[in-house]
């Protein structure tokens, strides 16, 4: 019996040991650091590709994603740390951190603008924004405080179809990706994300429904350094990556530019 | 001694999160939340919904108890695999298991709205059968072992003096399975009660029609943590009440 006890606290405090010794470490030059990145999931294709650039170009480092809601992050972020850069798709939420924890090395990374999204076949007949106020239509949108579900409500304000519309909404996602999923498997009859959702993998299952220019929004993405990070020079590093080499990415994406 | 210790650290591990969500509560706003629109509709969703779950979850799980105990057919085996099936799976994965039967594309789904134009997914009927799919395994568990451990004699007698299986079962089975059928209720009330991944992947987040308190507590702790504590609180008030009531019975 006393063996087995004693195992059983070597286990413990060998398990403890190695996770206290893996974490928190700083080093001077780029050997195994990771750096961690909180960004907008409307990011993910993108900087997935950016990520894989970076550490083509820095030996040793290793790019984190944590992909979801700007809003979801920036609340991760003020509530438990440990993120080295954040990238929004609203500056409201860049606004949120900076006020919270700071933020330096502040820069516009990109913009997009909102479309609607269909399936390719197109259930309800949507060919306008002012189909989405027909009555029946399953519209799915992000939640409030999600960046793509208030520029989804700002646009159907701008076009003036706010009541009607908003009987028409039968949830309300997570994030832009969950509005994706759900025009996806076809039991949304539209959604409101970003025209730039539309990528090659899903285009043979959803369309793109334009909305005309004088309703649209134009959402805008802020990327900066979250202060306190102890890898600085790193994530400015990563800042001024996106901003530069990244460009070509995000275009290719049809993110438009800053 | 070491027993002691370890449960002590057994005990802390739940009471720990517990104790953190009321000392992080905002206690002046506490009252603000509890009674706002979105935070009533969703105690009010999540009692409907828990309550009819559990309902059909031990309304169907009493006969396949029964089969399982009582009755010796092929494919016992993989009929109890399949029904304890929802109780290993991710409850996301269950989720997208309700889409592609029950989506609009799915294969049950996709039939309704072929020849009925009946959706499910989006509806309070779609949380239903969400909550349903994860607690009935608990239920069925829980008959099952119910049924196995009450004297069969019992029943035989009730035959030989002429009773019929359905007077039997009311009369005899059922009252003796009392305590049990509570655990059931219980554990399939509990599982429903808390349900997340299934009824947001398929049923959606909509106020008054699908979002139950799991979901509300997870919308708000997007943007405003402090009110999610509060929202949690709430949920583990509303549980918390249940349990206490039933004082321990069902444990029986």
């Amino acid at each position: 019996m006393r063996r087995v006890v004693v195992y059983a606290v070597v286990t413990v405090l060998t398990l403890v040991a190695t996770s206290c010794g893996g974490a928190g470490n700083v080093d001077e030059g780029d050997e195994g650091v990771e750096l961690t990145v909180s960004a907008a999931a409307s990011l993910t294709a993108a900087f997935t590709d950016i990520g894989e650039d970076f550490e083509a170009a820095h030996e040793g480092v290793r790019v984190l994603f944590n992909f979801g809601p700007s809003d979801g992050l920036a609340t991760q972020i003020t509530e438990s740390g440990g993120v080295d850069v954040f990238a929004s798709a609203s500056p409201a939420w860049m606004e949120a951190v900076a006020e919270d924890l700071g933020v330096t090395h502040r820069a516009d990374l990109a913009r997009n603008r909102l479309a609607i999204i269909v399936p390719t076949d197109d259930p309800a007949g949507i060919s306008s924004l002012e189909d989405l106020a027909e009555p029946g239509v399953h519209l799915v949108l992000a939640a409030e405080g999600v960046p793509a579900g208030d520029y989804a409500r700002e646009v159907l304000a701008n076009a003036g179809i706010t009541d009607a519309a908003m009987a028409n909404v039968v949830s309300n996602e997570e994030d832009v990706k969950g509005v994706i999923t759900k025009v996806l498997s076809g039991d949304a009859d539209a959604g409101i994300a970003y025209a730039t959702d539309v990528t090659a993998g899903v285009a043979e299952e959803i369309a793109l429904v334009e909305i005309p220019d004088h309703l649209n929004v134009i959402a805008t993405y802020p990327i900066a350094v979250v202060q306190g990070t102890e890898r600085r020079d790193l994530a400015e590093a990563f800042v001024e990556f996106v901003l530069g080499p990244g460009r070509g990415t995000l275009d290719g994406y049809g993110f438009l530019p800053a | 001694m070491l027993l002691v210790l370890v449960a002590c650290v057994g005990i802390a591990i739940v009471a720990l999160p517990i104790a953190g969500l009321v000392a992080r509560s905002p206690w002046t706003r506490i009252a603000e939340i509890a009674t706002d629109d979105a935070t009533l509709e969703a105690l009010r969703l999540s009692i409907v919904v828990s309550t009819t779950a559990a309902l059909l979850a031990l309304g169907t799980g009493f006969p396949i108890a029964w089969l399982l105990a009582r009755v010796s057919f092929r494919g016992r085996v993989i009929v109890r695999a399949v029904v304890v099936l929802p109780l290993v799976m991710p409850p996301v994965v269950a989720g997208v298991g309700l889409l592609a039967a029950f989506g609009r594309r799915g294969i049950v789904g996709g039939w309704l709205d072929r020849w009925f134009d009946v959706q499910i997914t989006f509806t309070t009927g779609a949380a239903v059968l969400a909550a349903t799919f994860v607690a009935l395994p608990l239920a069925v568990l829980a008959l099952e072992s119910g049924l196995r451990s009450i004297d069969e004699r019992l029943e035989l007698a009730a035959a030989t003096l002429g009773a019929s299986r359905g007077y039997t079962i009311r009369r005899v089975v059922l009252p003796m399975l009392g305590p049990q059928i509570a655990a059931a209720a219980v554990l399939a009330w509990a599982r429903a009660l808390g349900e997340f991944g299934a009824t947001i992947t398929f049923a959606g987040n909509l106020s008054g029609r699908t979002q139950t308190l799991p979901l509300a507590v997870f919308e708000r702790l997007q943007t405003d943590p402090e009110a999610a504590f509060a929202l949690s609180v709430v949920l583990i008030a509303l549980a918390l009440t249940v349990i206490v009531a039933l004082r321990g019975r069902f444990l029986r």
